[in-house]
């Protein structure tokens, strides 16, 4: 699946890996996120941090009419606002993906897979 | 002062949050990163008054007690990035101490450190250049200080010097800052919280207001965040950034700023007022800039005006060139692949992975020869491969090949997954022939699947079937049949879905709902919890589910 845009040249298709990395990269900078986490968490185990090149498996982009859609799976650090760290990551992936991309997006649905204990 | 209790510390927590509150609005202003949505000094500004009243409320003169009514405070009223980070900050920094009943300079010290530790934990990728920095540099200065001086106030005074240098340098670790001409505004905010420390501290006042920001500062902050929050030129609403400076005059109207502000927000937005007793510095994006201007001059006379046209800017910036949403055109297609589908959501997804033209049809309303043919001289194709996606249409997609002028060829699928499969190996680079092989062996590595009703009673395959029934097909065979539709379904996927089954797609029809789909996607996720499903509404007629398993 992918995403089209058109123009007066000829079309541009983006991938939905693309748009997940795009998501995955934004989400990661956020504080508070200390991982993207897969939406399988029963095969592939809870603690599974996903590296770079797997956000694809934690970050799902589906297109609502013109809209994009993304649901986001991942791990907050113990000890944070958890409401409110998701609330950045949503404010923060649907500003950088309506920047770079120029779509606009319907939703940012965060599902926090676990906390992960640092040392304090 | 050499050590310091925990109500003198409450104290200082009153006067670092009295502080930042005085000048959150500026923190606001400054705000461009991560997001620039102009709350980091409300955000902080809500976490931090959080903080003071729990501290307030339970101030010990045991120390680490009134730290964890902090930390606690902080957390509870956590708003936003800067607000979760303050929080870890203190967070960090009272855990240190909870069991110190007064703090040395190099007990604070240590515990500031280790604040600065816990926030740094908390993140994958820190920023430097934000809040995070502005910590860790007056944390270390901190430690450094402390080594030598025992006095808390003149160690303090060093920790809050190096937190200005440190909030001065952050334009050169963040991009966005230095673009945008401006300090992070997080850090910002943390150095007041500290210069609000060091006040308590001394056992000074600090002014109400921080003196004359620069409004130039204010204003690129501003722009920026304009410009971020216009994807088209169309949505500009006020389109005249408009500045200028008034020069107050006696006998003229007497100036009020709350007055003043009031009245020019009525005429547009993005408003930045700076005034002293002899001038006011304005600037605001509006419709009418004239009307603006005629209102400054009550006050006295105007100096330096700048008026810009920014719809212009925006052009000039952004450029027109890209349109998102291009109206849908018959274009050509030299090279094409036409297909042949049910259901409006479904051609829409054939299109979406490479269809140049679906035709509408399939089942009971097979297109003609003449249909195919029409349909391939309708898109300026010169060379095309023919998707047919039902068994009864091949015969006529063959002959349709034969008719063209042009080159062409068939490859022969029976069903809407198989045809998404082939599309799937289109490859435009390559000769028709190859193209063709290619798309066949694809389509031949999925399994397809759908459910639809009898029309009439019947025995097919040793299965007895009623009208009106649900009937699950695969390959041309029914496998199941029952009256109740998720039964049939659920029996279907079962055949489909192996241990080898990578993805599943399904596509319900208009006799299906969303909700049906998505009951089937979690069905067959409890089947093969390897498999990624994926669902779409096909808005098939006849057809309640198709289902493509690869």
């Amino acid at each position: 699946m992918s995403i089209e845009l058109k123009n007066e040249y000829g079309q541009i298709d983006i991938s939905n890996d693309v748009i997940a990395q795009i998501a995955g990269g934004a989400a990661i900078e956020c504080y508070g996120i200390v991982g993207m986490a897969t939406k399988h968490q029963i095969r592939d185990g809870l603690t599974d941090i996903l590296r770079k090149e797997n956000f694809a498996k934690g970050v799902l982009v589906r297109q609502e009419d013109e809209n994009l859609v993304i649901d986001m799976y991942v791990i907050i650090s113990y000890g944070t606002k958890i409401s409110e760290v998701a609330y950045q990551v949503q404010s923060k992936v649907k500003y950088t993906i309506t920047k770079t991309l120029g779509m606009s997006v319907k939703a940012v649905n965060i599902f926090v897979q676990g906390v992960r204990v640092t040392n304090p | 002062m050499k050590s310091l209790n925990g109500v003198k510390f409450a104290e200082m927590v009153q006067m670092g949050s009295h502080h930042l509150f005085q000048n959150a609005d500026y923190v606001d202003a400054l705000n461009v990163f991560p997001v620039p949505d102009g709350d980091t000094g409300t955000n902080m500004n809500l976490s931090m008054t959080s903080g003071a009243k729990e501290t307030t409320a339970q101030a010990e003169v045991h120390i680490g007690k009134t730290a964890g009514a902090l930390s606690k405070g902080l957390l509870m009223g956590a708003r936003g990035n800067s607000g979760v980070i303050l929080s870890q900050l203190f967070r960090g920094f009272g855990k240190y101490i909870a069991s110190e009943s007064e703090l040395t300079a190099l007990k604070f010290a240590e515990a500031l450190q280790h604040g600065v530790e816990t926030a740094y934990k908390a993140v994958m990728k820190p920023v430097e250049g934000t809040i995070l920095t502005v910590a860790k540099d007056a944390a270390a200065k901190g430690m450094e200080a402390a080594k030598t001086e025992e006095d808390l106030i003149v160690w303090f005074e060093a920790v809050v010097t190096e937190a200005k240098a440190s909030l001065e340098r952050t334009p050169d670790l963040l991009p966005v800052l230095k673009e945008v001409g401006v300090v992070d505004s997080g850090g910002q905010g943390l150095v007041y919280v500290y210069e609000g420390f060091l006040a308590s501290l001394k056992g000074e006042e600090l002014p109400e207001k921080h003196a004359h920001h620069s409004m130039n500062d204010l204003v690129s902050a501003e722009h920026h965040k304009n410009i971020a929050g216009f994807m088209d030129t169309a949505d500009i609403e006020f389109g005249y950034c408009t500045e200028f400076m008034v020069k107050f005059e006696t006998g003229k109207k007497e100036f009020n700023e709350a007055l003043f502000r009031s009245d020019l927000s009525s005429y547009g937005d993005s408003l930045l007022v700076i005034a002293d007793e002899e001038v006011a510095k304005i600037h605001i994006h509006s419709e009418e800039p004239g009307k603006v201007l005629t209102y400054g001059q009550d006050y006295g006379s105007l100096i330096s005006m700048k008026i810009e046209n920014m719809r212009q800017q925006h052009i000039d910036i952004v450029g027109e060139g890209f349109q998102k949403n291009a109206p849908k055109q018959q274009a050509t297609h030299p090279y094409a692949v036409v297909t042949v589908a049910m259901g409006e959501g479904i051609s829409e997804l054939l299109r979406s992975i490479g269809a140049s033209y679906v035709i509408e049809g399939g089942q009971t309303m097979n297109p003609s020869t003449e249909d195919i043919v029409n349909a391939v001289k309708s898109i300026g194709a010169e060379r095309v491969l023919i998707l047919p996606n039902n068994k009864n249409i091949i015969m006529a997609a063959e002959q349709a090949a034969e008719l063209l002028a042009i080159e062409a060829a068939v490859v022969p699928t029976k069903d809407v997954p198989q045809g998404m499969a082939a599309l799937l190996a289109f490859n435009p680079e390559a000769t028709v022939e190859t193209n063709q092989l290619a798309m066949a062996s694809a389509s031949k590595h999925v399994k397809s699947g759908s459910v639809t009703f009898a029309v009439r009673d019947t025995s097919i395959d040793g299965i007895a079937i009623k009208k009106d029934d649900f009937m699950g097909i695969s390959e041309g065979k029914i496998i199941v049949s029952d009256s109740n539709l998720e039964r049939v379904t659920e029996e279907l996927a079962k055949k489909l879905v192996d241990n080898e089954a990578e993805i599943v797609t399904i596509l319900y029809g208009e006799d299906a709902t969303a909700a049906d789909a998505q009951k089937l996607g979690e069905f067959i996720e409890s089947l093969n919890s390897a498999v990624e499903v994926e669902i779409h509404n096909g808005k098939q007629p006849l057809y309640p589910f198709i289902l493509a398993v690869e």
